[in-house]
């Protein structure tokens, strides 16, 4: 058994296994997830550990030098005069996937222990939960476009769930808004992806075929298709590859989210339970970013290239725009929600730039946000089940009440500000160091990105200082000074790993660097050849 | 002096006024009373025409038979409006209504 | 200069490392051991500095005007960019390693009395973590170790600057202090993003050295050409500008200057080491790591901004009352004499003035924390409600505190220069040197000489002010309260032993034999080119009197002035008064109007976000709403309304003959007749 299937198919089994259990042991039903996601860490883990690395295992764009692969034909159709219709299940990983994956991983164990904090229809929340878990893997691991497709649209129906029952006030219109965003982008991706598999032949069987890695190679491309390189056909007087590559791109835009595609994002979160925010924060804008490398930068690369001012000035519209918006807010977790659009902005133009510095960056970015925005939401969360209540203004001078609390937020907002020695500075300043280095991408814009880190530190610590410091002052008065009681162990099981995580990423960057930086390095190598 | 015109024109009111009472009355003793005047004015005329026979006098003879039929069909009559009545507590041919459609 | 051995001595190495880790360690035990009320962490942290000192002695012997080392390895790599972690000892680094531990263990000393025990353990932990990233970025050798350990100690002094973490204007003032640090870093940070995409390395010593990437670089025809790449030559200003920036910020000179006064919410210790001695002096020592980088004009640009703050600094502490604001803005002004001597290239006696300074700075900060500990008690026996740190209230404390009032006196004759300190030494080689730079320029040049001429008098006369209200005349709360308890000394061991230790530091015999000639201090030829000619000019003989004679005539008039009460200054009415009250208006600048500027354009985004943005989104939404609201509607009343339509007639047709069929025999009679009546009428009609 191939252990990244195995890997991607697990949640599924104990979703399975929650749905067959009664009702009344519905106590069991988190142990289960808990167990599930251990599982699932334990087996990112041992991947990792047996991950190759070297010049020879740079993956990208060279299908044999994938690891971990399975390939089995799936739908497979006659098509008599036309050919054969061939859609594989095909999953492996390089040097990209394997660190979110590990990540994702992390996040979700998070996520379970967050979702202690649920407290209605506890079959339905995890077995839908587990289903998010295995759509997430998938969607990482999925080298097939149709695969990946699949795992794609799998991933929203899940959330639209979670979301919708166990949200907020507002909870519906947030779900629906978030669900016809994501729609919208991935409709379009559609139409792509046909006209890619229309476009695109295997040159071992002569098939059409919707394999990734085949797409990237213009040698595949049928004389005279849609997507063909060299003919250049045209979609309402547009280049078609243009056209392909701006809809792909939008759809994997609306996911990061790249401004102003993000609007969606704020209102998500605020009404999602903690734990399907963490999920949203810390792994599901992730795949947005994965999206752009693999698919739009892969399988478009000289559009890509031709197009880097724009991807480079849409990145670093998202960090200034969202660290100015969050220094607006008075709902904490509307501000973490908006610093989290600042956040992914760097990982934009880091893969904008095309430099092994910034793709390095960003893929470190993604990473590093992954563990500090499930920690933050998780921290919210925190305060949220305690009081109901996440307005700033309406809490003073925690630091005395909740001492060990306002350590961990600390942690997470200097490790969110770029602080030395945490993750996101090494993933932050190489992305601007690439963005600056690169010759795609004029130099003011570097500097520009630079200064949505000055705007992270002003509303961190602004929140810091009207949040915890001062005076002890809270709006509910001595009920919410009983109710805002120390951590306890489940919590902090929950936030001593991200923070360590955070700060091991950030003084050892070669732990994802090593593994990474093959995979960029046939990155840059491949885009370079356009 | 009496002609022919005057025994027309007379019958004529006398057909119209039955024809008249049919139509507008809901009472079922009226409309046979009606018809009575209706069945008159014909006789009237049967009577009236048999100038132009005066040999056989067929009309005085259609006359006589069409008195006496008349007796007999208003005894009919009479007799299933006392039936009716029995059975509906009305005679208002508009209220029986159980042999519509 | 000296240039680094290709067969290194590790044995240094490690002894550099341990004074760099002895305090990491203490800061680790110190984690573990929270919580309990007691002095151990105090002890902990002393400890482990004053090893720390040991090794930074030996390191120091080892290397000082010897051969500088250079051990690195690798840290990680990005692409192909290899990113190496390593250290740089030379005569700058250790110089600055034993620095930051000799003067770090007095203050650790006095800490542990001044600290009250159940904060003990969270000072004491900061503190050490402040050692800690202080210490690392003097000797690391690359700019990304640089920049993290840059920031690291910008964290640390914004910990123990909001040590009192409950009071408001302690809190705002950490804030400010980290964002305007911030503003230093991201400056810093594109300095270093430039040099990395121009150089490709991050190498301290590649980039500086002796022969180093920046020398070999020209600026020619608008572009910076480096021995790797080139670059529009405006990125190289942008680089000096970021760097300065980074200077600005840490050495808090004009504009970025605001922070640093009110740090001094911080305890008195803590703003004795950082804000005073060490974490200020960063940006001079950065200064000195970087200098190759900067032309003649940026430098000219350094000197220009460094005379400007140290004369704007002055004229403030001239009418501040709080006792260690006082003394902050005359660190802002020493270290504007520090900039400004970089940038008219007297290198050497920038960073021996840094060294002075350090000594008799730290000395009058430890001295204030005695006072205001003095006063505070005061305060809490009499109950009364009062700032401790007010000049206004004290007065006569000499006889109380006889051995602060020494101390002070000594570091306060070292900052106004007078001869016999150290501070003689520093502050005149800069004063000498600034006029030898003035020499070969325009009238313009003379204004800096001029400039930081009048500043040393302004010195004077403040510092001159502060002695005089503080120990002289009668204790004015006294006065105002007659029947106010006294019960003040000097205090233990533990304040008057690092007193005494850096009153001796601040005298001649640490640096010079000869108390009158700089040029013999070994601090100062350490730094000077081995080929370095001193140029005999009639500066040296001139200068230090004019300047001596000047201070001795302003000390003794604020003596008139604050003693005698004779009515010789400016009414506290006058625009000029206001001004150096209100600190030149600057603080109040910035709050209302950037950082204002800042958030109101945060708002206006998110209601642009809201309302244009989000907007777009909701007018989508109700567009189509609308589109299928209007499609519903013709659904329901124009294509179902032509079926219905039909539907009607066919059933009202039908109605129509249905009437007919009544099953009333009037209504068929009535038919009949109404046909044959028609019938009739047509026959007439035809």
């Amino acid at each position: 058994m191939n252990i990244l299937t195995l890997l991607i198919f697990s949640p599924a089994l104990f979703g399975l296994i929650i749905l067959a259990l009664p009702s009344s042991w519905r106590a069991s039903y988190k142990y289960i997830t808990l167990l599930a996601a251990l599982l699932q860490v334990g087996m990112s883990v041992s991947m990792y550990l047996n991950f190759k690395t070297g010049a020879a295992f740079g993956g990208f764009n060279q299908e044999g030098q994938y690891q971990f692969v399975q390939k089995l034909p799936w739908i497979s159709l006659n098509l008599g005069s036309t050919g054969k219709m061939q859609i594989d299940y095909f999953v492996g990983v390089d040097g990209m996937s394997i660190m979110l994956l590990v990540m994702s991983a992390v996040v979700m164990v998070i996520a379970t222990l967050a979702s202690w904090e649920i407290k209605s229809n506890l079959k339905g929340y995890f077995a839908l939960f587990l289903m998010l878990d295995m759509a997430v893997m998938g969607v990482f691991s999925a080298l097939d476009f149709f695969l990946f497709y699949l795992f794609y649209e799998l991933m929203l129906l899940p959330l639209y769930f979670l979301i919708g029952m166990w949200g907020g006030a507002r909870r519906e219109y947030a779900a629906i808004k978030f669900f016809l965003y994501t729609l919208f982008g991935s409709v379009f991706m559609l139409l792509v992806m046909v006209g890619l598999y229309l476009s695109v032949t295997d040159p071992a069987t002569g098939n059409h075929t919707f394999n990734i890695v085949q797409m990237m190679n213009p040698a595949n491309y049928q004389q005279g298709s849609v997507f063909a390189l060299l003919g250049q056909q045209t979609l309402f007087g547009i280049p078609a590859r243009i056209v392909g590559f701006v809809v792909l791109f939008v759809a994997f835009a609306i996911k990061v989210p790249v401004v102003p595609f993000h609007t969606w994002l704020p209102d998500a979160h605020v009404e999602a339970p903690t734990p399907v925010s963490i999920i949203l924060a810390g792994v599901l804008l992730k795949i947005g970013g994965y999206g752009i490398i693999r698919i739009c930068m892969g399988i478009f690369p000289e559009v890509a290239v031709s197009g880097a001012f724009w991807l480079g000035l849409l990145g670093v519209i998202s960090i200034l725009y969202g660290a100015l918006n969050a220094l607006a807010q008075r709902d904490l977790k509307r501000l973490i929600a908006y610093s989290s659009v600042s956040h992914m902005g760097f990982v934009l133009l880091g893969v904008a730039s095309q430099t092994a510095e910034g793709v390095s960056g960003a893929m470190m970015q993604m990473i590093s946000h992954g563990f500090l925005s499930a920690m933050l939401f998780f921290l919210v969360g925190v305060v949220y089940n305690r009081v109901h209540d996440r307005d700033i203004y309406n809490f003073r001078g925690l630091a005395t009440l909740m001492p060990d609390y306002t350590v961990y937020v600390m942690i997470a907002f200097f490790a969110s500000l770029g602080l030395p020695g945490f993750s996101a500075f090494v993933a932050e300043a190489f992305s601007l160091a690439g963005a600056f280095k690169s010759t795609l991408l004029p130099h003011w814009m570097a500097v520009c990105g630079s200064v949505g880190i000055l705007l992270s530190a002003a509303y961190f610590l602004w929140t810091l200082q009207r949040m915890f410091f001062g005076q002890a002052r809270l709006k509910g008065g001595e009920v919410w000074k009983t109710a805002l009681s120390k951590l306890d162990i489940r919590e902090k099981a929950a936030l001593l790993p991200l923070a360590l995580l955070a700060l091991l990423l950030g003084i050892m960057p070669s732990l994802a660097l090593d593994k990474i930086n093959d995979s960029v390095l046939a990155f840059i190598h491949f885009l370079q050849l356009k | 002096m009496i002609t022919m015109t005057h025994y027309l024109v007379l019958s004529a009111g006398l057909f119209c006024i039955g024809l008249y009472v049919i139509l507008a009355k809901q009472n079922a003793v009226q409309i046979l009373i009606g018809i009575e005047l209706m069945l008159n004015a014909a006789i009237l005329n049967l009577v009236a025409f048999s100038r132009f026979d005066k040999l056989n006098n067929s009309g005085q003879t259609f006359a006589l038979f069409a008195i006496v039929l008349a007796a007999a069909s208003t005894a009919v009559a009479l007799a299933i409006i006392l039936n009716v009545y029995r059975r509906y507590r009305t005679i208002d041919p508009g209220k029986v209504n159980q042999l519509k459609d | 200069m000296n240039t680094p051995l290709p067969n290194i001595d590790l044995q240094t190495v490690y002894y550099a490392l341990a004074a760099v880790v002895l305090p990491f360690t203490a800061f680790l035990v110190n984690l573990f051991i929270s919580g309990k009320n007691s002095k151990i962490s105090g002890w902990v942290s002393t400890g482990a500095i004053l090893v720390s000192a040991v090794f930074a002695v030996m390191v120091f012997g080892r290397v000082w005007n010897s051969h500088a080392i250079h051990a690195q390895q690798l840290w990680f790599t990005i692409g192909q960019t290899p990113v190496y972690a390593g250290v740089w000892l030379n005569n700058l680094s250790v110089l600055m390693l034993l620095l930051v531990t000799v003067i770090a263990l007095p203050v650790h000393v006095y800490s542990t009395a001044y600290i009250k025990t159940h904060e003990n353990n969270r000072y004491f932990t900061y503190l050490s973590l402040f050692c800690f990233s202080m210490l690392a970025l003097v000797v690391v050798d690359s700019l990304v170790l640089l920049y993290a350990f840059w920031e690291l100690v910008g964290f640390s002094s914004y910990l123990l600057i909001g040590f009192w973490f409950t009071r408001d204007s302690a809190v705002q003032a950490n804030k400010k202090a980290f964002i305007m640090n911030r503003i230093g870093d991201i400056g810093l940070l594109t300095a270093i993003i430039i040099l990395f995409s121009q150089y490709h390395t991050f190498d301290l010593i590649q980039l500086f050295g002796d022969n180093g990437l920046v020398v070999k670089s020209i600026i020619k025809n608008d572009r910076w050409i480096g021995p790797v790449s080139q670059i529009a030559a405006t990125w190289q200003y942008v680089a000096c500008i970021g760097i300065f920036l980074a200077v600005a910020a840490k050495s808090a000179q004009f504009p970025l200057h605001t922070w640093l006064p009110d740090a001094m919410e911080g305890p008195t210790s803590v703003s004795a080491l950082i804000h005073a001695a060490t974490m200020v002096a960063a940006g001079v020592f950065l200064l000195g790591r970087v200098y190759p980088m900067f032309n003649i004009q940026e430098l000219d640009a350094l000197a220009v901004i460094g005379c400007f703050t140290a004369f704007m600094a002055a004229t403030i502490a001239l009418t501040q009352n709080d006792l260690k604001r006082i003394l902050a803005y005359s660190t802002i002004s020493q270290l504007g004499y520090m900039i400004m001597a970089m940038g008219i290239n007297a290198y050497a006696s920038s960073l021996f003035h840094l060294v002075t300074h350090a000594f008799f700075k730290c000395l009058l900060f430890l001295c204030s924390g005695v006072i205001i500990h003095e006063m505070q008690h005061i305060k809490e026996e009499n109950q009364l409600d009062i700032d401790p740190q007010n000049i206004l209230y004290m007065g006569g404390l000499r006889k109380k505190l006889p051995i602060t009032f020494i101390a002070c006196v000594i570091g306060c004759l070292a900052l106004v220069g007078l001869p016999l300190t150290s501070g003689y030494l520093s502050k005149d080689g800069i004063l000498i040197q600034s006029f030898e730079w003035a020499e070969g320029r325009s009238t313009w040049g003379y204004l800096i000489p001029v400039g930081i001429m009048l500043t040393s008098c302004l010195t004077a006369f403040y510092v001159a002010r502060l002695i005089f209200k503080v120990f002289f005349g009668k204790f004015r709360l006294k006065e105002i309260l007659p029947d106010v308890h006294l019960h003040i000394s000097d205090g233990g061991w533990q304040y008057t032993l690092p007193l005494i230790f850096l009153s001796l530091c601040s005298l001649f015999p640490l640096f010079s034999l000869n108390p009158f000639l700089y040029e013999h201090a070994w601090l100062y030829k350490g730094f000077v080119p081995s080929n370095y000619l001193a140029r005999e000019s009639i500066y040296h003989t001139i200068i230090p009197v004019i300047i001596n004679l000047a201070s001795v005539f302003v000390a003794y008039w604020a003596y008139a002035v604050y003693i005698q009460q004779r009515k010789l200054v400016f009414p506290q009415t006058s625009f000029l008064f206001r001004l150096s009250y209100n600190q030149w208006y600057i603080d109040a600048f910035y709050r209302k109007v950037i950082a204002n500027a800042a958030v109101q354009l945060g708002q206006v985004l998110f209601w642009l976000d809201r309302n244009v943005v989000d907007g777009l989104v909701h007018l989508l939404t109700k567009v189509t709403g609308w589109l299928s609201a209007l499609t519903a509607w013709t659904d329901r009343y124009i294509v179902d309304g032509t079926l219905h339509l039909i539907a009607a007639i066919a059933s009202a047709i039908g109605n129509f003959f249905r009437s007919f069929q009544g099953g009333k025999v009037q209504y068929y009679l009535f038919s009949m007749l109404a046909v044959i009546l028609a019938l009739f009428i047509i026959k007439l009609l035809i």
